[in-house]
């Protein structure tokens, strides 16, 4: 309208002047639009947002951080399979299944006043932080398979945001590459530290948490059996409580476990009877070889979108929450339908660890303290109302429709 | 001095009169003896006068300053001279009252060692320092006092003991006049026997007893401002605002919650949230010596005001009413007390399936009875008996689907025993406890202990 | 000056008294006048007494010991004594007056001066009622003749132990003196 305006006006001396001004008006307001967008000065959490999700930073240049941890599946895996393959033609398969990088909060490792090993970083706990963490995946040959930090760091100077790199790191950011890798993993912890897709607290159990919403009544009695000391007791390492600060439960308690999975077949690695993969003792960690009551024991993970996840445990042996809640349950009253009968006919219960280990595994805690011929802690009917309160730790809770999706709080735009 | 020179004079001049006059040797002796006398107390009075003129300037002018109306100043000063007690004798010091720290500073203290044998299970016998205690005051004038108790428990504490050491009252006190009293700071709630009178001569029985510790969680104490006073008829009463306890504290999967729940949630004034003032009110009458009666509320919300707490709106409101009686040798007590939190249902809700939600509703009660049988010079004997029932979680505010957990049972202790006072000062104890229950926290029931303590 | 009067009132009704005092302290609940009047209406003078003999307060009480005696006379004849003394609370001093018949039996027990909050019971006037009429003969002693009070239990027993005391005093000083 206000354009109309300006070309109904005269061709006179004044009016010029006046369409003049307004145009310039116009203009400088267009520019300063457009430089608002371009205006904000790169950070090291923007910066790791973007190295997050730059997959030329691998060998095959298929592969970033966001492939394995997709932010629409909760930040792990968007397939089925135990392991990812990687290396530069995608084909090297991995060890471990892929962990939700989500509410990954945690202290470097160390043992607690009665010994108990505690926090650290991976699924054995050897990285101190998420800035050591991040180094794995871009050298690793079975992950980005870069070799060495000159070779990250050579694509990080060809990546679109190098100058933003410079930006923020000095412009002679990547002369060194041991230091400019450095710097490229402290941005992604700044990233992972800051972004609220990572830490949502936006499921229905955090609105319920905040007396917003009431849970269903299978919810319950499932949340009832989470916390019975008697029933499921998964409480007792996956804590369901506020914080003494009145911080929303994370639940884990960052300890570790050893629950004698079964052994995966699935993982190449496994096809070598002697190949173990101990956790704590080894063979990824090595400070700890030689404690060998803590050798088959992974860290307990957070249990909150563990319904999304389509494997579970470190090796990714079950394929549905309701498998690996059977296994929890009936694992010591009917082992024989998780383990490999042998040919003598007897089950190979602890199959995926050395006979000497056999005694590490946990077999006081409810609700795997059974013996064959006792009850299981949960019949059928509880792992359902379980089951139903498990899916209430889903991120991305709609009130109005009651359901739940981790992909609803990621941003569009990346 | 116009009084004690006319006599004076008087005797002067009828001694010179009746000199040259036959005396006997009788009366000589009883003449000289009232002169004696007529002298000690001429001397006694000087001394007096002397003492006094020193402290009567100071005095003098107070007094001349804080006149009412209507006082007539030529005659004061003799009156507020023999008004004014002589501080200078001192008091005979009764059996060990306290250390005289410097001026105006006292230091007194009170301490048990216990040793506890379960029935069967020697195995659990222990022995221990319970508490070490020093308490000091210091009196600023004669009106202004503060006083602190510092508290040591089970002999040794860092961050791998079991001790404790604590700041068990810190406040400063002001006398507004005999009757009244006002204390700012750290004090003990005035409630039942034990909370303010803790000390181990002042009750029977090795241990306190458990409902002045699991329902009136003993030594309670909160921060905040009191007034109390005295009448002449017979009353001490007592009100204050205060902190108060801290819901936000509770564990549901601690079996603490279940032993004391007001134990489990204090907070001590150490750095209390403080969003929620609780209003107390005690009192007890005593009108007929070795007759006590008295009786206290305390009532606060005890949720804090913290973000996204589901109970902000939960209150706190524990009564107790007691009485004693002393007739003769006897000593009879008896205490009943009840505590109700209201809101706990949306917090029990997120508790749902732990073993120790929020209970609505705890009590117990006692009853005592106990005969000073003996006792020779300072020392006494002492047997005793006490009944003790109490419930710590007698009801639950209504759970959804019957996901609650049924109300605790309640529980019952007989203790009988022997104080022994080598002096009021220094108790020994011996005692055997009858539980019907499993304590919780004790882990066993029926023990025999044996104690001693003392107080200066 | 300092006015020497006060007004008490009594309100069993109500459940607080307020005397309303003058005191040059808030600890000081009497003057020793007022004590000595309240005894001794009729008295015209009060005597003060020389101090005690220094064997005789260490035998009866301590070294150092000694209580302002006072005689409580009439022109003519004496009605009795007013002894002043001090005993500790729990803390603090309390300054108390023992007012002794002709005969020296208690005639009544004043508390001057309290200067702590604990223990201030024994300042009920029924409490200190317990002690008029006793003699140098009786126990005086507490949980026999003399209850205790709940709650101050150091004070009560250190003043029962202070009349005993003067009691003694008396037998053994005050009555033979002239």
């Amino acid at each position: 309208m206000l354009t109309q305006s300006v070309l109904l006006l005269g061709d006179n001396m004044p009016s010029r002047i006046f369409r003049a001004l307004v145009w310039g008006w116009l203009a400088s307001a267009a520019f300063a639009a457009a430089a608002d967008e371009a205006a904000q000065p790169p950070t090291p959490a923007s910066l790791g947002r973007a190295i997050f999700f730059d997959a030329t930073l691998s060998a095959s240049g298929q592969m970033s951080c966001a492939t394995c941890h997709d932010p629409a599946h909760a930040h792990a895996q968007s397939n089925a399979l135990a392991v990812q393959s990687g290396g530069p033609n995608l084909d090297v398969p991995g060890f471990r299944s892929v962990p939700s990088l989500r509410y990954m909060t945690a202290d470097k490792f160390f043992f607690d006043s009665e010994g108990t090993p505690t926090a650290g970083f991976n699924r054995d706990g050897r990285a101190s932080s998420l800035l050591e963490q991040a180094e794995r995946p871009f050298l690793a040959a079975h992950e980005m398979a870069n070799g060495d930090a000159a070779s990250v760091t050579a694509k990080l100077a060809a990546a679109a945001y190098s100058d933003d790199f410079r930006t923020v790191f000095g412009s002679d950011a990547f002369d060194d590459p041991d230091g400019a890798f450095l710097r490229a993993r402290f941005a992604v912890e700044a990233y992972e530290k800051a972004a609220s897709e990572l830490h949502p607290f936006d499921s229905k159990y955090d609105y319920f948490l905040s007396g917003k919403v009431m849970l269903a009544p299978a919810e319950l009695r499932g949340f009832a059996l989470f916390n019975r000391p008697d029933k499921g007791n998964c409480a007792g390492c996956h804590p369901s409580m506020r914080g003494a600060d009145g911080a929303p439960p994370l639940f884990t308690d960052y300890t570790y476990d050893n629950l004698g999975v079964p052994r995966n077949v699935e993982i190449a690695a496994n096809a070598d009877p002697a190949y173990f993969d101990l956790g704590l003792c080894g063979p990824e960690r090595v400070d700890l070889a030689e404690h060998t009551d803590l050798c088959g024991a992974f860290k307990v993970p957070t249990l909150r979108n563990v319904a999304t996840r389509q494997v579970f445990f470190h090796n990714g042996t079950f394929k549905t929450l309701r498998d690996a809640i059977h296994f929890y349950v009936r694992r010591d009253t009917d082992p024989d339908e998780f383990y490999p009968t042998g040919a003598n006919g007897v089950v190979q219960k602890f199959d995926d660890l050395p006979l000497e280990f056999h005694r590490n595994v946990n077999t006081e805690e409810v609700p795997y303290d059974r013996h064959p011929g006792q009850a299981p802690r949960l019949d059928d009917g509880e792992i359902d109302d379980l089951i139903a309160f498990i899916n209430t730790l889903t991120d991305g809770y709609d009130l109005a429709t009651d359901t739940a999706d981790p992909a609803r709080n990621v941003p569009s735009s990346h | 001095m116009l009084r004690t020179s006319i006599p004076l004079a008087a005797l002067t001049v009828g001694l010179l009169a009746a000199m040259p006059a036959r005396a006997d040797e009788d009366t000589l002796r009883k003449e000289l003896d009232a002169l004696r006398a007529e002298v000690g107390a001429l001397k006694a009075e000087v001394n007096q006068l002397r003492a006094t003129s020193q402290a009567a300037a100071p005095v003098a002018t107070t007094s001349a300053t804080t006149s009412s109306s209507g006082a007539a100043p030529a005659t004061a000063a003799a009156p507020a001279l023999a008004d004014r007690t002589v501080a200078s004798t001192p008091p005979v010091p009764a059996a060990s009252s306290g250390i005289v720290a410097g001026d105006g500073t006292r230091l007194w203290g009170y301490g048990e060692l216990n040793y506890n044998h379960p029935s069967g299970r020697g195995a659990d016998a222990q022995a221990d320092v319970r508490r070490a205690v020093i308490g000091f005051s210091h009196a600023f004038n004669e009106d202004t006092h503060v006083y602190g108790e510092l508290e040591w428990e089970h002999a040794v504490v860092s961050a791998d003991d079991a001790g404790e050491s604590e700041v068990e009252q810190l406040y400063v006190e002001h006398q507004l006049n005999p009757a009244i009293a006002v204390r700012a700071g750290l004090t003990l709630i005035p409630f039942g026997f034990l909370n303010e009178r803790h000390e181990p001569t002042n009750y029977y029985g090795v241990e306190r007893n458990f409902v002045e510790t699991a329902i009136i969680p003993s030594t309670w104490r909160e921060g905040g401002v009191s007034v109390l006073g005295t009448t002449d008829f017979g009353l001490s009463w007592n009100v204050g605002v205060t902190t108060s306890q801290d819901l936000g504290k509770w564990d549901p999967t601690d079996p603490e919650t279940r032993a004391s729940p007001l134990g489990a949630i204090h907070q001590e004034l150490q750095q209390a949230k403080a969003h929620d003032p609780a209003v107390y009110a005690a009192g007890n009458w005593q009108g007929v010596p070795g007759l006590t009666l008295g009786g206290g509320v305390f009532t606060s919300k005890v949720g804090q005001g913290q973000k996204d707490f589901l109970a902000n709106g939960a209150r706190l409101t524990l009564g107790e009413v007691h009485a004693r009686w002393e007739p003769g040798p006897f000593d009879f007590s008896a205490l009943y007390s009840r505590g109700e939190i209201s809101d706990t249902e949306a917090l029990n809700l997120s508790f749902i399936g732990n073993p120790y939600p929020v209970p609505k509703s705890f009590w117990g009660g006692y009853v005592q009875a106990a005969w000073h049988a003996w006792s020779q010079g300072d020392s006494s004997l002492a047997p005793f008996a006490r009944f003790e029932e109490f419930n710590t979680a007698a009801s639950f505010a209504a759970v959804p689907l019957g996901l609650g957990v049924p109300p605790a049972e309640t529980q019952k202790v007989w203790t009988v025993g022997v104080n022994y006072y080598l002096t009021p000062e220094v108790v020994f104890k011996v005692d055997y406890q009858h539980f019907d229950f499993t304590d919780l926290v004790l882990g066993y029931g029926n023990r025999f202990d044996l104690g001693v303590g003392y107080q200066f | 000056m300092k006015k020497i009067s006060r007004v008490r009132w009594l309100l069993p009704a109500a459940l607080m008294a307020q005397p309303a005092f003058h005191a040059a302290y808030a600890t000081q609940y009497m003057s020793l006048a007022e004590a000595q009047k309240a005894a001794f209406a009729d008295a015209g003078e009060f005597r003060a007494l020389p101090p005690l003999d220094a064997a005789v307060a260490n035998e009866l009480g301590a070294p150092g010991w000694s209580p302002q005696m006072f005689e409580a006379r009439t022109v003519d004849q004496r009605l009795g004594w007013v002894i002043v003394d001090r005993v500790i609370g729990k803390a603090e001093l309390i300054t108390y007056a023992l007012a002794l018949d002709a005969n020296g039996a208690v005639k009544s027990l004043e508390i001057l001066e309290y200067r702590e909050t604990h223990g201030g019971e024994v300042r009920l006037p029924a409490w200190r009622k317990q002690f008029v009429g006793k003699t140098a003969q009786e126990p005086v002693r507490l949980d026999s003749d003399i209850k205790n009070i709940s709650g101050a239990t150091l004070s009560s027993r250190h003043i029962t132990e202070g009349v005993h005391r003067l009691l003694q005093l008396h037998q053994r000083v005050l009555r033979a003196a002239g």
